[in-house]
């Protein structure tokens, strides 16, 4: 397969706040971060000529116009734009988004893709609506849900088996939380900014074992954007690129009982690597999919950044946070700057190129020439692993 | 029987094969007749060679845990008021793993790789839903 490698980059980025904005609206909030992005690239807006906006979830009806092209016409696209459509995968809509921009980019149906996402999951819909609805979303109806399975439940079914196979205690999960509350104090745009440490967390009530409530992210309200175009094209445009070096990917099932390990997510990081032509050494800074700690530390062993069963000491040794050897999430991700329903990979996706730009602020991490993100939907249907650089073709 | 007000199974043409069985005290999964996968939860097609001849097997209902969790808040609305209660992965000895609740056990002595047996709780008229038991008396 012919590689896109290094042929296309994130030129331009933009985000609002995470966190509980009953008096924003979702055009205004979709809006600005298109118009941020824009701005950022400092692209000619006639050059978006596609528009991919993600799943909103709180409501169906902001979901329906946005694919109806409600954004083209905010934006004023209507006569220059070829293409507006929905890549919907849960939380890894993202990362599959930023694999059909680049597609449609490499192949030259398409000049400059804006892919944007808001959703209201803090404020639109009430917290019962919000706990109904993650008690159904992707959970299979003829032999879990009479259960009272959910995706919390999910969580402590991870932590638990994770525990007992590695050995990792409590605290160590509890430290993966102290970390990102550490980056989250350093990130304007993220919800949950006041530091917490493993013992206060320890403290916080057990709500579906072993993961405790301050173990849970948050749903919240929020958006984000970003441009993908030609890595020729982004060179005229901006002196830092975050070029597009690697993407590796693979979808599973849609039941938790059908996944036989998450070995089986392996060939996703190692299509990464092969594509960008690196390995787990090169890493400078990883933005990691998280929903709840425990992913993350899978993840990092996944990723090869850590043994296996060996995450939980190396961040609990301070490893991941601001100042260690390998920052994780560095915005926070959604542990601490908030879930935003599908939009949940979009965040830490911006924050990757964020970080790759040099835009990252107090929390910009030094020499960051090489990012990898990850992002997963449903109840880990799928694992996505980008690659993203500061050196493109 | 007092009224029932959380999720039933939605009951489609295998699923109804699966608890007809479980009203009749048999824990069913497939096998295929062309590749011998097992199969569960029950399939059309078998995932392994596409083969459409899956035919149906009893299970012994005796497994292991292999992860639990024991829900104590924000659980589904449905269910709010069943907390505690315990929820588990079961690899069941036929080779196929399937999702229940725990019940009759002390929640302190779950642990990964217990190992459990089915029990059918009659939850209405038409379905009784397969949960797991500790089987080992020195463990309840």
């Amino acid at each position: 397969m012919k590689s896109i490698s290094g042929k296309t980059a994130i030129v331009g980025i933009g985000e609002v706040p995470t966190g509980h904005f009953p008096d924003r609206s979702f055009i205004k909030a979709a809006v600005d971060v298109c118009e941020m992005a824009i701005t950022d690239a400092g692209i000619p807006k006639q050059d978006i000529d596609t528009v991919i906006p993600i799943g909103v979830v709180s409501n169906p009806l902001d979901n329906t116009n946005v694919i109806c092209s409600w954004l083209v016409e905010e934006l004023g696209l209507g006569k220059t734009a070829k293409s507006n459509f929905q890549v919907m995968s849960g939380g890894s809509s993202s990362a599959n988004s930023l694999k059909v921009a680049s597609a449609l980019v490499a192949a030259g149906l398409s000049k400059a893709v804006l892919v944007v996402h808001c959703d209201r999951m803090g404020t639109g819909l009430d917290l019962s609506a919000a706990i109904s609805m993650f008690s159904k979303a992707s959970i299979n109806q003829e032999y879990e849900m009479p259960y009272g399975f959910s995706q919390l439940a999910l969580a402590g079914f991870l932590q638990q088996r994770y525990m007992y196979e590695t050995g990792t205690t409590e605290r160590q999960i509890a430290s993966v939380v102290e970390s990102l509350r550490k980056w989250a104090a350093l990130n304007p745009n993220a919800m949950l900014r006041k530091p917490k440490t493993a013992d206060e967390i320890l403290q916080s009530k057990m709500i579906s074992s072993p993961v405790r409530k301050k173990m849970m992210n948050i749903l919240a309200d929020g958006a984000a954007a970003f441009i993908v175009t030609s890595s020729e094209y982004a060179r005229d445009l901006t002196d830092t690129p975050a070029y597009v070096l690697g993407i590796g990917s693979r979808c599973t099932s849609f039941t938790v009982t059908a996944q036989p390990h998450f070995d089986c997510w392996q060939p996703a990081v190692d299509g990464a690597y092969h594509m960008a032509g690196i390995g787990p050494g090169d890493i400078d800074v990883a933005e990691i999919y998280d929903a709840f700690p425990t992913f993350i530390l899978i993840s990092m062993e996944l990723l090869g950044l850590c043994e296996k069963g060996k995450a939980g000491k190396f961040v609990e040794d301070g490893n991941t946070s601001p100042g260690g050897r390998l920052p994780v999430s560095t915005n926070g991700a959604m542990m601490a700057q908030g879930h935003t329903g599908a939009g949940g990979g979009m965040a830490i996706l911006v924050e990757a190129a964020r970080q790759i730009m040099g835009k990252a602020g107090e929390r910009q991490v030094q020499n960051a020439n090489i990012a990898i993100e990850t992002a997963s939907g449903g109840i880990g249907m799928d694992f996505h692993v980008g690659v993203l650089g500061k050196e493109g073709q | 029987m007092s009224e029932y007000n959380k999720p039933l199974p939605l009951v489609t043409e295998l699923s109804k094969h699966f608890y007809d069985g479980c009203k009749q005290g048999e824990l069913l999964y497939q096998k295929c007749d062309d590749c011998g996968q097992i199969v569960f939860y029950p399939k059309e097609l078998c995932p392994a060679c596409m083969g459409r001849r899956l035919s149906w097997r009893k299970s012994n209902g005796k497994g292991k845990i292999y992860t639990f969790t024991v829900t104590y808040d924000a659980a589904p609305p449905e269910f709010a008021t069943d907390v505690p209660y315990a929820l588990a992965l079961i690899d069941v000895d036929e080779g196929f793993r399937m999702m229940s609740n725990i019940v009759e056990c002390d929640f302190d002595k779950l642990r990964c790789e217990m190992p459990v047996e089915v029990v059918f709780d009659q939850i209405t008229p038409d379905i009784a839903l397969p949960k797991f038991r500790p089987s080992e008396p020195d463990e309840q």
